[in-house]
Parts: C-alpha cells; sequence; structure tokens
C-alpha cells in the first residue's frame, strides 16, 4: 500500500485544498486517472495519480487543507482493507470538534496509538522522555496539544516552535505564533472554538477560500506597505471604438473579437516600452526594471478575481492579445488557470468599463508599482472650435507607487496610453 | 547629519567637558605633548595647559590612585589607559578602591572618575597587547562599564560617563577609531545601561557590543538581502549594569539568541547573558544560546594565526545559519 501526498503545484505552494474527490475508496484507479481537485493558493488544479491499484482510503476529506507532503489517500491491490464503511469521515464520538479538525483527528489518532505501543511510560511519564525546547513546550499546553503527537526536526528530534507551528497548520487551527510580526488579518480569529460561535445569531459566516485569504492578505499589505498616489486622465475613444469596429468586422464571424481592453492592455504595453520606470518594482532599496512587459488584466471569477498575464504584450499584435486573453477568461471563469498564467505579471489593468462606472481606483497588485483603472466610455459633448460635438469620453486613473514613481513621470505615461488610444492605428504597429 | 569619526567623537566631548566643568582634567600617558598614543587628545594640551591635560609617568597603579583621590576631593578626572592590557597593573586602585569607596565609606564621598582604554585585537600587537578584558570589570559591583560602537554612541556615552558620580570603565576599540558616523545633534547623551535594538528581525537575534556589535549590523544586512533570514541586532552599549529588559524583549519575540564577542567565551559576557536569559526567557528560548567568541588560547603575532584566532564574520554567518529556524518568520 502505498500514499498518495499532497503535491506541489506551484512555486509558492506550501498547502493544499481537497476541492473534491472524483474517485472514492474502492474504485480502480489507472496511471493518470485523475483522484481529485485541489485548490492552491493560486489555482485548481488535477491530482493525478501515478500508479495504478485499488484507491484504500482517503485520508483527508473534501475541504480539508493539508501541507505539501503529507498523505491524502492510500492506494494500494485487492479489495478494501478496512470493514465497515468506507469514504466517510472517520468521526471522533467523544470528542466534539469543529469541521475544519474532524479529517484530521483520525490518522493524529493513529500515530499517537502507535507511538504508546512502543512505550511502557504512562502519558506522564511519556510527555518527560519527549525533548522540546521550553518555548514548544509551552506552545503545545497553550493550544492543548499533545507533544507525543508531534514530530520534532529540531537536532536530535528536538521539538521546536516550526514543529508546533506545522502540526497547528495540519490541524487547521491557526498558529498562534507569539512571534509574528505582521498580523495577518485571517489570523485574528482565535485557534480552539467553533468559528460559527463567535458570529451573531442574524449573520451568516462564509469561510473564505485559499484563493480568497490570498487576495484579502495580499490587498491589505498592498494599501498598508504601498504609499499609493493616482493621476486620472480621460481619452477620447471615438477613433479607437471606430477601429475596433472596422476590425472586428474584417474578421468574419469565427474570427476572435477585439475587445476595448485588448486595445488598452496593448497600449499601456507599448507605453510601458518608453517607461521602464514603471515595468518595475521595488525591492531592498532597488528599483528592478523589468526586461520584458508582461500585462495583467483583472478577470472577475466566482471566488473572488484573478490576474492572468498576457507575456510581452508589446510585441503581441493585437489579435494576438485578443485570442490570448479570451482563452485566459474562459479559463479563468472555470477555476482552471495554471500558476503559470498568473506569474511574472509586470503591470495590471482593471477594466470597469462594462459596468457603467465613472471613475475608479484601483489598489496596486504587488510587487508591481502601477496598475490602472479604466472606467466606462461615455458619450459627451466637447467642444471643437467652438462648437460642441458629441464625442466618446473615457476616464482612466492610474495608481501608482510613490517610494518609486513620482507625479510627472506617471503624467507623461498616462499621456502616453491616450495619444496611443486616440491615434489607434498606432497600436496595430 | 553630517559624519564623524569615533576618534573625533571622542576628542570633541573630551575638550567640551573640558570647557563645560573646570573639575574636569585628563590625565595618562603621553596625553599632553605626545597628543595620545591614538590621537584623541590632540591638541588639548596647548588649549587647555599642563594642569588640565596631565602627563603621567608609566606607573599605572600610580595615577590610577591619583586620579581616584582626585575624584573622592570633587575633581572629575579622566583617565585614559593607553591600551586595556597595561590596566592590568592597576586592578588593585580599580577595584579594591575606586570601585568599594563609595559603598565602604557610608556614602561620605563618591568617586567621579572616568577611566577611557581600548581594547581588541587583529593589529598583529600579539598576545599582551590585544586583549578584551571587559568582563574582568562587568564582574565588579562598585563600577560601570560601557562600550560604544558607534560614534554617536561614544559621544552619548562619554558625556554621560563623565557626568556620572560613580567610577566608569569607558571601553574603546583600536578597530573603531577610523571608523565613521553620524555626528548627533547638541549635547547628545546616552543613558548607562540601555542598551538598543540597532536593526529590527523576526528570525533570530544577535546580541553584541563594541567592534563586534558593528560586524553583526553588516552580517545582519547582508544576510538579510541574500537569504532572507531576518536578523534582530542588539547593541549592549553598556555591560554593567546590564539592560536585562532590551535582551529579555528581543528574546521574548525571536526565540532564538547568539552572544557575538570578541573576548574569550568561557566566562565571558555570553556566558552571562546565555544565564540571564534561561532565567529570565526560559519558557520562551526554541533553541540553546550559541555563544560565538575568540579562541581561548594567548593571541599569535603571526597574521594568518591571528585571523584563525580572533572571531570575525564568518564565524557569526555560520553560527546564524546553524540556529536559523526552519520556518522564516517573514
Amino acid at each position: 500500500m502505498s500514499e498518495i501526498t499532497m503535491p506541489r503545484l506551484s512555486d509558492t505552494m506550501q498547502e493544499g485544498t481537497i476541492a473534491r474527490w472524483l474517485k472514492k475508496p474502492g474504485d480502480e484507479i489507472k496511471k493518470g486517472d485523475v483522484l481529485a481537485e485541489i485548490e492552491t493558493d493560486k489555482a485548481t488544479m488535477d491530482l493525478e495519480a501515478y500508479e495504478e491499484g485499488t484507491l484504500q482510503q482517503i485520508l483527508a476529506q473534501e475541504g480539508e487543507t493539508v501541507p505539501i507532503g503529507q498523505a491524502v489517500a492510500l492506494i494500494g491491490t485487492g479489495a478494501v482493507a478496512q470493514s465497515g464503511e468506507v469514504g466517510s469521515a472517520p468521526v471522533q464520538p467523544s470528542t466534539a470538534v469543529t469541521g475544519a479538525d474532524e479529517a484530521e483527528t483520525a490518522p493524529a489518532k493513529a500515530e499517537a496509538s502507535t507511538r504508546s505501543d512502543g512505550r511502557t511510560v504512562s502519558e506522564g511519564g511519556e510527555r518527560r522522555a519527549i525533548k522540546a525546547s521550553p518555548l514548544a513546550r509551552r506552545m503545545a499546553e497553550e493550544h492543548g496539544i499533545d507533544l507525543g503527537q508531534v514530530q520534532g526536526t529540531g537536532p536530535g528530534g528536538r521539538v521546536v516552535r516550526d514543529d508546533i507551528e506545522d502540526f497547528l497548520e495540519q490541524r487547521g487551527g491557526v498558529p498562534a505564533a507569539p512571534a509574528a510580526p505582521t498580523p495577518a488579518p485571517i489570523a485574528a480569529a482565535p485557534p480552539q472554538p467553533a468559528p460559527a460561535a463567535a458570529a451573531p445569531p442574524e449573520a451568516e459566516v462564509v469561510k473564505l477560500s485559499r484563493v480568497q485569504m490570498l487576495i484579502a492578505r495580499r490587498l491589505a499589505e498592498s494599501k498598508q506597505t504601498i504609499p499609493h498616489f493616482y493621476v486620472s486622465s480621460e481619452v477620447d475613444m471615438t477613433d479607437a471604438l471606430a477601429m475596433r469596429q472596422t476590425f472586428n468586422a474584417s474578421a468574419g464571424e469565427d474570427g476572435v473579437k477585439v475587445t476595448v481592453n485588448d486595445l488598452i492592455v496593448k497600449a499601456c504595453a507599448l507605453a510601458l516600452e518608453k517607461f521602464p520606470e514603471v515595468n518595475s518594482t521595488l525591492k531592498d532599496d532597488q528599483l528592478i526594471q523589468y526586461k520584458h512587459i508582461n500585462v495583467g488584466f483583472a478577470v472577475d471569477v466566482p471566488s473572488g478575481l484573478v490576474v492572468p498575464v498576457i507575456r510581452d504584450t508589446n510585441i503581441k499584435g493585437v489579435r494576438a492579445i485578443a485570442r490570448e486573453a479570451k482563452g485566459l477568461i474562459s479559463r479563468a471563469r472555470a477555476n482552471k488557470l495554471p500558476p503559470a498564467d498568473l506569474e511574472g505579471g509586470t503591470f495590471s489593468v482593471s477594466n470597469l468599463g462594462m459596468m457603467d462606472t465613472s471613475s475608479f481606483i484601483a489598489v496596486i497588485n504587488p510587487p508591481q508599482v502601477a496598475i490602472l483603472a479604466v472606467a466606462s466610455t461615455r458619450k459627451q459633448f466637447v467642444p471643437v472650435d467652438g462648437q460642441p460635438v458629441l464625442r466618446e469620453l473615457m476616464s482612466m486613473t492610474l495608481s501608482a507607487d510613490h517610494r518609486v514613481i513620482y507625479g510627472a513621470t506617471v503624467a507623461r505615461f498616462l499621456q502616453e496610453v491616450k495619444g496611443l488610444l486616440q491615434n489607434p492605428y498606432s497600436l496595430l504597429g | 547629519m553630517a559624519e564623524i569619526t569615533y576618534r573625533q567623537a571622542l576628542h570633541d566631548v573630551l575638550r567640551e567637558e573640558l570647557l563645560r566643568d573646570e573639575n574636569v582634567f585628563l590625565l595618562g600617558e603621553e596625553i599632553g605633548v605626545f597628543e595620545g598614543s591614538y590621537k584623541i587628545t590632540a591638541g588639548l594640551l596647548s588649549e587647555f595647559g599642563p594642569k588640565r591635560v596631565v602627563d603621567t609617568p608609566i606607573v599605572e597603579n600610580g595615577f590610577i590612585g591619583m586620579a581616584t583621590g582626585a575624584a573622592m576631593l570633587g575633581l572629575r578626572p579622566i583617565v585614559e589607559i593607553m591600551t586595556i592590557n597595561f590596566i592590568v597593573l592597576a586592578m588593585d586602585q580599580i577595584v579594591n578602591h575606586a570601585a568599594k569607596i563609595y559603598a565602604m565609606f557610608g556614602g561620605q564621598c563618591p568617586v567621579p572618575l572616568v577611566i577611557r582604554t581600548p581594547g581588541g585585537g587583529g593589529q598583529q600587537l600579539a598576545a599582551t597587547h590585544s586583549q578584551n578584558l571587559e568582563v574582568w570589570f562587568a564582574h565588579v559591583p562598585g563600577l560601570k562599564v560601557v562600550a560604544p560602537s558607534t560614534p554617536a554612541d561614544a559621544k552619548g556615552l562619554l558625556r554621560t560617563s563623565v557626568r556620572d558620580n560613580n567610577p566608569v570603565i569607558f571601553l574603546e576599540n583600536l578597530a573603531l577609531y577610523n571608523t565613521k558616523g553620524e555626528e548627533p545633534a547638541g549635547d547628545y547623551m546616552v543613558p548607562i545601561g540601555q542598551a538598543k535594538v540597532t536593526k529590527e528581525g523576526a528570525d533570530l537575534t544577535v546580541i553584541s557590543y563594541s567592534r563586534m556589535a558593528v560586524m553583526a549590523l553588516d552580517v545582519a544586512r547582508r544576510m538579510e538581502q541574500e537569504n532572507k533570514l531576518s536578523i534582530e541586532v542588539v547593541d549592549l552599549r553598556s555591560l554593567r549594569p546590564l539592560d536585562h529588559e532590551t535582551i529579555i524583549n528581543s528574546i521574548k519575540k525571536t526565540n532564538r539568541a547568539i552572544v557575538f564577542e570578541e573576548d574569550w567565551r568561557s566566562f565571558g559576557i555570553g556566558a552571562e547573558i546565555a544565564a540571564l536569559v534561561q532565567e529570565e526567557a526560559f519558557d520562551d528560548l526554541d533553541a540553546p544560546v550559541k555563544r560565538v567568541a575568540s579562541l581561548e588560547v594567548p593571541l599569535p603575532y603571526s597574521k594568518p594565526l591571528e585571523l584563525a584566532t580572533l572571531t570575525g564574520a564568518k564565524q557569526l554567518e555560520d553560527a546564524i545559519n546553524e540556529l536559523a529556524p526552519r520556518r522564516r518568520r517573514r
């Protein structure tokens, strides 16, 4: 019998949540079969089988979050070994546990019992035999953890703070981490009581998904650490809209239609060529200017918000951008974006133009230093030679990181974007 | 803010204190006509005359005894001992007299005496001229011991020491004299007994003083950039009294500590701090306190051997890598 463990599906992944099991215990598994869907901090991905056999037992239930490398299921040959109903979570009858704890209790219990089998000392005696740092002991006491259940990774197998924190994360509790320097908003909840207990009776408690927690953390961090400032401008989109119409008419029935957003993305990419400081990141008192221009654009998805990236946007044609953006949006909506599509962005565009907005400002997507917020295009009378003429005006606002970019740079950058959009054929070069 | 050398900082405070209080006077070997072996007292004899800047014979026990007597009678002597290695000759005057007179005679006369002296190795001055003996004095009740690492702290602590009514051992370091740092404005004072967190961090704490505190800060900054380790650095500044609060608060934050000291390891500053930490922050410790100190041999003259003997950045880096927690704090 072998273990199926939580795989590492992206560079930043530390743990994953079982979104859905597609196989159940007793099912025959072939190599390459999709066993489950895993939600990571970036996307939802398939967990594939690398060996054949029968799915013997599911160790991590749907909704459960486990760290990389921890077993989520057992696979073996022959019939399912266990008697009793497989598939349902082994419930501990005597302890009232919260949902997150429930499934985890089973393997932990099993480990504890094998340990005590091997030792003749009582529980009190066992405590003394376990090597643990004073801090780890104190934390274990505070969180009601039996040190015997914790794998020590310090010198000589000593249980140290890291091990307790690992254990707490696996258990689904929040690591209290007295030393944690940044108060993560999600960590504010007390570790022990069930979340529902804290909520007022007339409110519903919705558990945030991994992606939502990540968004919450990163946006709070962005707004708290980056001194944002904003510069707005109005663009006359009349010619751009006309060009787009001609362009799309020539594309035929099955051709990819270019959207206003595609034109804006392209305009930003071309403008970034001239303003490398906007296409940069601040790292350890150094400004790192990227050679590549990878523009991301915000996509509204059921689980929150994702920003897929179009690589080398500046050297791609408008139609290529349109085709790629279309694919990214549909994959994003299906929650099937691989992490690669979400990485490497150097600038972002957030467009609420389709939702009748007059103007808005966006929060910078770190480690980037600027984001463009684009509102709706509206018909307005504009004086031309003293006469009112109806034009299509669009408001856009750039949020920039004032640590590295200054007002005049942003104004010139916006001027460049505006110029490109008002002379839309320059976007086709 | 203007930059100033450690040497200039000391010189400026001596001059200002001579100007401020006519009871202040300097004495020591070669400090007048020769202007000091390390030129800290340059120009002061010609400005203040031989009553305020006194060249002494080569007799440490004699002139520290003389300074102690002068302090008892209301003057405020500042003694320069050419290097800490020669202070050994005056131990009786310092330990048995200067440190004890106030307590033994019912508080009748305080002893406002400052003994300035540089310690430290690395100059190829061999075993008898390169020692770090500060721990001998930090052990003795009745003395205060300070060891600034920057020009600003040198200024602030020397002023405070001169105006303190107890005997103060003011530890300098040969390798710090030419270092530069910001010059604090005005009558800047640093209280004795107050350590300073010179860099905030989350993964572990390096506790140090004098030249090693400068090195610790450099190493911490570099490793933070290279390895993403977040290292907190505590510069003790005073060895006696020792600032328990700053040390313990840092341990409570990082849970792991290294004491980085140029002196010998056994019975050293690190031993004292390790003991303090286990007494006052046992339940916050996630690993034993590490001591990084110099090898316990009389310091060789040969440059390669001297380098191999003295502790330094490499030793500290190794210790940090060994002690760093598996999970980074930030």
